[in-house]
């Protein structure tokens, strides 16, 4: 189906760009309770969306420890915009 | 289920304790400061409307990193709307308040300057807190806002324009 994208189909993915969507960077612990997983499944995650250009990662400082920032990149944030829009047709041509 | 976890983050996100009164503070602050400022028309007076925009850029850095402490995530949205009054009733309240309190320092109703400030920081409050209201709502299309780089060249530039006009007013 045109549109839809692999790298952001599989839920656990589509749940962390939609929820990065809100905001313009979240902490690596506050994503990992958002979307209920444990630090190595939303870390690889990570990885591969940054690796693909959607996600950015930084290091930094929260409540006095040393902290992973993540936030949507412009190509991800499009990417995602594309997706939804492709299951929406999907949705409708399935309806 | 997408949309669930991004709900749940947006509705477990909290303002600061003090927030709105800390801002309108702030603004007012920066407000009567510029006002009695640019009346006095010396360089004593662009020294305090400098130090009123360092006071409110104190403030607004103080209320977004808190922001960022208790909630572990960025707002660019919150940020836009803290700073720079991003939203076009506050835009409106603060330039009107502005101007008014710079017409009465002229003519040295210092009672009507107070009031002119305490307006613009309640108007930009209140702005902030509809805009809050709204992101809590809709949070993918109230996120975007202004960078935390763009605000920081924002404010140095607001600085070095008030530090020009400290020299060229010797």
């Amino acid at each position: 189906m045109t549109g839809l994208d692999p790298l952001i189909h599989a839920p656990t993915r589509l749940q962390l760009v939609t929820t990065l969507s809100a905001v313009s960077e979240a902490e690596f612990a506050t994503l990992r309770t958002a979307l209920d997983v444990s630090d190595s499944v939303l870390s690889k995650h990570v990885s591969a969306l940054v690796e693909a250009g959607y996600l950015h990662s930084r290091k930094g400082v929260h409540a006095g420890r040393r902290t992973t920032w993540v936030g949507l990149t412009p190509v991800g944030r499009k990417a995602l915009h594309e997706h939804v829009a492709a299951v929406r047709r999907l949705i409708d041509a399935v309806e | 289920m997408a949309d669930e976890a991004r709900r749940r983050l947006a509705s477990g996100l909290r303002l600061p304790v003090g927030f709105y009164p800390a801002l309108a503070t702030g603004i007012a602050v920066q407000v009567g400061a510029a006002a009695y400022g640019i009346a006095a028309q010396a360089t004593t007076g662009v020294a305090v409307a400098l130090a009123g925009v360092a006071v409110f850029l104190g403030v607004a850095a103080l209320l977004l990193h808190r922001f960022s402490r208790v909630n572990g995530v960025r707002v660019d949205g919150l940020a836009s709307q803290v700073v720079l009054a991003a939203g076009a009733r506050a835009s409106v309240v603060y330039l009107g308040a502005l101007a008014v309190a710079i017409v009465a320092a002229f003519g040295s109703r210092w009672w009507l300057v107070a009031v002119a400030a305490v307006a613009a920081g309640v108007g930009c409050a209140l702005g902030a807190r509809h805009w809050w209201h709204a992101y809590r709502h809709d949070p993918a299309a109230h996120a975007r806002g202004t960078s935390p780089r763009m605000l920081g060249l924002l404010a140095v530039v607001a600085c070095l324009g008030c530090a020009a006009l400290l020299v060229v007013g010797r």
